[in-house]
């Protein structure tokens, strides 16, 4: 078994994006109870939230762009920059916990102290562009994250792997010109879902070309496309990259039970995704890999997802 | 939507007496393929095209050095003589269906838009058509795109205009189309928000069908085979 560490904490749960929003609490409390249940928890080593060194938020997001965040919520607006993302007083603060607990995760994992790591977050971060929310994301968790290995412990190649069902846009566009850094992308093609990127001839600007890389799946595609992209696309694309440390945005929303998109893996193909990617981060990485939960809003659904998504990275 | 909004102003014009040599220059500088040809004072006597140039300058070769040694031979050929002196032209005030039409009509790959009296006012070409309809589509905005199958009858979309209002959410476009079935009418709505569970729930509850896309598609393949 492996050394795996959990990141949750109750905070994460008062982001508040008021009624009828699908990027709700909930989701935390099943994707909990779904490890809970499973008995994992006693194989994992927790971790909570941490104020963070707004450093690394600003290594990647624009100071403007954090002080107007921060205004918006003080000043009581339940939205920022656009409907989607409903927010309460406490978004701003649990944001910048949520960046923290992923640092200190990151952190452990180059310490030694866990091999890799489930970070249980909200909200969410991968539409997050460097001066605007977009798509219920406020801080880039992941990229931040990258940075944060990069300039902290001095990881020269960091690749970032994301499976959520809508196209990472903020991680990408934050990453487009750096060659340091690879992403790619498996999601619902960018004519049918959100948020409108993600093509398949997008690959990096300048520098950064070659160093992104987009699988746009069909409504109504699941397991097998999935699966041939997998292989086709990623699996070569990492073996040439060679990253030192694999980061995975981790979306269970296309799965086949979740509403938000017409995408239809089965819990087994999130499985074998997950399996695919720690098999990729122990081939390159030392094993070392930290997912971030993204999206994923079908409330019957997360709790197995989860703890299956656990108990891989377990190796149990 | 009138043509005076999506056409290029800054235009890259030739006189008459310009040599073919030049033309090839300025095309090649600012990567276009039609260039009118105006007067001194700024009134529009033609156009000459990429296609043009290559027709009376078959260069096939590739390395330089040869296409050097051939520049001598075209040196004198100009403008006048290879230009279509009485190009296809639309007004500012024309809409961009209008446009669309006339191009596809004509099939001609640019017009110049001229006023009435003849002045050059600017150029629209087929890749000024595709930066507006990008832009009519919303696709560069975050968004979503649903497929609604309503009754061909009054206020079906009104209904769901209200649907979409009363869930706080902006529309990026909509596009109607014709459905195989009699009577029915495809809607298209791409809505600006990652947040449509809502939506959808509503649809069907007003006895609309959401249609899955690819469904939609595959679906069509047939008729469009049968033309």
């Amino acid at each position: 078994m492996k050394k795996t560490g959990f990141l949750y904490d109750q905070q994460f749960l008062l982001h508040d994006t008021g009624r009828f929003h699908p990027e709700m609490a909930e989701r935390l409390q099943m994707i909990y109870k779904g490890i809970d249940q499973a008995d994992l928890l006693l194989h994992l080593t927790s971790i909570k939230a941490l104020p963070v060194d707004m450093k690394w938020i600003e290594a990647v997001h624009a100071k403007a762009y954090i002080r107007r965040f921060e205004e918006v919520c003080l000043a009581g607006y339940n939205t920022f920059d656009s409907q989607d993302n409903q927010m309460c007083r406490e978004t701003f603060e649990i944001a910048q916990l949520a960046v923290g607990g992923v640092i200190e995760t990151a952190r452990k994992i180059m310490a030694g102290e866990i091999q890799n790591a489930f970070c249980a977050v909200r909200p969410p971060g991968h539409h997050a562009e460097k001066d605007r929310a977009m798509g219920f994301c406020y801080f880039n968790n992941v990229a931040i994250s990258a940075k944060y290995l990069q300039q902290q412990w001095g990881i020269e190649r960091v690749c970032i792997i994301d499976y959520d069902v809508h196209h990472g846009n903020g991680t990408q566009h934050i990453f487009e010109k750096d060659p340091t850094v690879f992403y790619y992308s498996i999601h619902q093609h960018p004519s049918f879902a959100y948020p409108g990127t993600g093509r398949e001839f997008e690959q990096g600007v300048d520098d950064g070309l070659g160093f992104t890389k987009n699988s746009p799946a069909l409504p109504g595609q699941g397991d097998s496309v999935y699966k041939q992209f997998f292989e086709n696309d990623l699996r070569p694309a990492v073996e040439t990259f060679k990253p030192e440390m694999i980061i995975l945005s981790t979306g269970f929303d296309a799965h086949i039970d979740d509403e938000m998109s017409d995408i239809k893996v089965t819990t087994e193909g999130y499985s074998w995704m997950t399996r695919f990617v720690v098999e990729l981060a122990e081939k390159h990485a030392k094993g070392r890999l930290l997912s971030v939960l993204e999206g994923g809003y079908c409330l019957n659904r997360l709790p197995e997802l989860a703890a299956n998504h656990v108990k891989i990275l377990l190796d149990m | 939507m009138f043509v005076s909004r999506s056409m290029t102003i800054k235009v890259i014009t030739v006189k008459r007496q310009s040599t073919l040599l030049e033309a090839r220059s300025l095309m090649d500088t600012h990567d276009i393929r039609h260039l009118p040809v105006i007067d001194d004072q700024n009134n529009l006597e033609g156009i000459i095209t990429d296609r043009d140039l290559r027709s009376a300058m078959p260069i096939r070769v590739k390395d330089k050095e040869t296409l050097q040694a051939q520049k001598p031979d075209f040196a004198d050929l100009k403008v006048e003589d290879f230009m279509s002196a009485n190009p296809v032209t639309i007004s500012p005030i024309h809409t961009i269906q209008d446009a669309l039409l006339i191009i596809q009509k004509e099939t001609v790959g640019a017009c110049p838009v001229i006023d009435e009296n003849g002045k050059l006012k600017g150029i629209l070409s087929v890749r000024d058509l595709l930066r507006t309809f990008i832009n009519v589509l919303g696709i560069g905005e975050p968004g979503t795109l649903i497929c609604v199958l309503v009754e061909e009858k009054v206020g079906q979309l009104k209904k769901i205009v209200d649907a979409v209002t009363e869930e706080n959410i902006s529309f990026g476009s909509v596009l109607v189309a014709r459905y195989w079935e009699k009577d029915k009418r495809a809607l298209f709505l791409y809505l600006l928000t990652n947040n449509v569970t809502r939506v959808k729930k509503k649809m069907k509850d007003l006895n609309f069908e959401v249609l899955d896309p690819m469904q939609w598609y595959l679906e069509q393949l047939p008729k469009a085979d049968q033309g």
